[in-house]
């Protein structure tokens, strides 16, 4: 036995000898997600350090504007929450612009919470709207507002205010704008985003147009909407009205 | 003289007579190889506090203070810990807005991160701004392939860093996505976008040149697309030195490491957290590198999940 060993040994000694390098040892790796849960400790170095700043956000968030009396939510073709948030878009922009908005647009990706019932807070608006994106407004064509339209009907219809438009066969149709038929050949002042204005969703057809700026956040907008609403003794609401009707 | 010695010394005197640098590793090498444990996060987007307790899917989940106390608890199991980050630390909680990503960085000087790369998000609030928040960090900035020249950024990123842990050197190389159409023109500036992957490889190829036993990648490119668009699953394929990509911007949960054979046949890893701090991922690498092998066969890794 131990002869046969020695042998062994030797063979392999001698294969280790032919072979011009060593046999290749595999890395291993052994991988874990660490879940980051409520019950898990908490670092008081951390804490200490981030306690002046959630104080004061806490302060600045827990802010009430305003009563919401009913949930707030988007959905497509329509919700409350869309249309609240346009209407803030055309009232807001007319007024800071000096100008009379016609219609107002969010892209429905851009809603990115949703307002429960009751009091409504900063905090809520900065969950809603939390990227810095600015109110912005431009002078457009008819023609240009009719491919814009089609654009982002193709992409299932956003929230508006100031238009009113039926969806047939992924085609806007029937649209109305501030009560009117759509006039090719009129300019509209349309109320979008920077960031929809800047080329946005895929929407190049409004970069070559002027951009009236003031550097204006939507966000700010909301708030001072809200406090508006709530002045007014009126909730934080928007009404369904079929601004969008899907007919196909 | 006893068998196991006799063996043991004509070993020895073949190994001097034949191939002298065998003899370290065949005799020296322990069963172990170097170990390193990294520790990634992605995507954090601001997350400073938990998510609310309001019943929500990731109520409770994340926050800075648990996960520094998971990372200390990590350095009191493990030596060699890194812990690194793939961009979009900034953006999305009133925190951002507020203050501009001075707590972000501050908790991540403080978990002693060794090293971020930048993620789109990261320009929200202005290449200048971000570049004042870097006052707060204790650990460099990597991306090659941005060109900050004539930025407030430019000499506050470098394209790559070496850090040493024990008897590990770790090269890390940064990689950050085109910024075109995905971040307005006015904030990233005159930042010029350059082409991941041969600049990331030329940097991984210096990092390997000056020793390192491991070159970790941080990418931002996100971890693959339906289309031709250059990602992490891109890079590994075409890479060459790196060995671990540690991605982004796509939010993924990873249920494991992802394997890929790069350009010389050795397996790279990529891995990804999702986002918002929700899970700190974890590698644990007992490492035979290919200095460490002193050979030029492909290598392989093998992976278990951690129990």
């Amino acid at each position: 036995m131990r002869y046969f060993t020695t042998r062994l040994v030797l063979a392999g000694f001698i294969g280790l000898l032919g072979c011009k390098t060593q046999a290749p040892q595999p890395t291993t790796v052994a991988y874990e997600g660490v879940k980051i849960t409520t019950e898990a400790p908490k670092d008081s170095n951390v804490l200490k350090m981030l306690k002046p700043f959630s104080d004061s956000i806490n302060k600045t968030m827990n802010k009430v504007i305003g009563f919401a009396v009913n949930n707030l939510a988007k959905k497509q073709p329509e919700s409350n929450l869309g249309n609240l948030m346009t209407d803030c878009m055309l009232v807001q922009a007319s007024a800071t612009f000096g100008i009379q908005a016609d219609a107002a647009f969010v892209n429905y990706g851009g809603i990115r919470s949703y307002i429960p019932k009751g009091e409504v807070t900063v905090g809520k608006v900065y969950e809603l709207m939390p990227f810095d994106n600015l109110i912005v407004v431009q002078k457009l064509s008819g023609k240009v507002l009719l491919q814009f339209l089609q654009h982002i009907t193709q992409r299932g219809t956003w929230p508006c205010s100031g238009i009113k438009y039926t969806v047939v066969n992924k085609q806007p149709t029937n649209i109305f704008i501030g009560g009117k038929p759509l006039d090719e050949a009129k300019d509209y002042y349309i109320v979008n985003t920077d960031y929809i204005t800047s080329g946005g969703d895929d929407c190049d057809m409004l970069r070559p147009f002027p951009v009236m700026n003031k550097g204006y956040l939507f966000r700010d907008a909301l708030i001072s909407y809200f406090q508006l609403l709530t002045q007014q003794g009126k909730p934080i609401d928007a009404p369904i009205e079929n601004r969008i009707t899907i007919n196909n | 003289m006893n068998r196991r010695k006799f063996v043991a010394d004509t070993l020895k005197t073949g190994l001097l007579l034949a191939a002298p640098n065998l003899i370290t590793n065949s005799l020296q090498a322990a069963p172990k190889g170097k170990q390193l444990t990294i520790l990634h996060t992605n995507d954090v987007h601001s997350r400073l506090e938990a998510f609310p307790n309001d019943g929500s899917r990731n109520a409770g989940m994340g926050g800075v203070a648990a996960r520094a106390a998971a990372i200390s608890g990590i350095r009191t199991q493990a030596d060699n810990i890194l812990v690194v980050d793939a961009g979009d630390i900034f953006q999305g909680t009133p925190y951002f807005n507020l203050y501009k990503g001075e707590p972000e960085i501050k908790a991540m000087s403080l978990m002693g991160y060794d090293a971020a790369t930048m993620g789109n998000h990261d320009f929200d609030a202005g290449l200048e701004n971000f570049a004042t928040q870097l006052q707060h960090a204790n650990f460099p900035i990597v991306v090659c392939n941005y060109n900050f020249t004539n930025t407030p950024m430019e000499g506050k990123a470098k394209p790559y860093t070496i850090v040493q842990k024990g008897n590990v050197k770790i090269g890390i190389v940064g990689v950050g996505i085109e910024l075109k159409g995905l971040v307005p023109e006015n904030l990233y500036g005159n930042t010029v976008y350059m082409e991941p992957i041969s600049n990331a490889n030329r940097s991984a190829a210096y990092l390997k040149s000056q020793g390192c036993d491991i070159v970790v990648c941080l990418s931002h490119l996100g971890d693959k697309y339906n289309d031709d668009k250059v990602s992490d699953e891109i890079l590994a394929k075409e890479s060459y030195d790196i060995d671990v990509i540690i991605g982004g911007h796509t939010h993924r949960f990873f249920e494991q490491p992802r394997k890929y054979k790069n350009k010389k046949g050795n397996e790279v890893l990529v891995n990804q957290m999702g986002w918002a701090g929700i899970q700190l991922g974890r590698l644990d690498y007992n490492l035979f590198n290919e200095k460490a092998r002193n050979n030029t066969q492909a290598s392989t890794i093998i992976l278990n999940k951690k129990i």
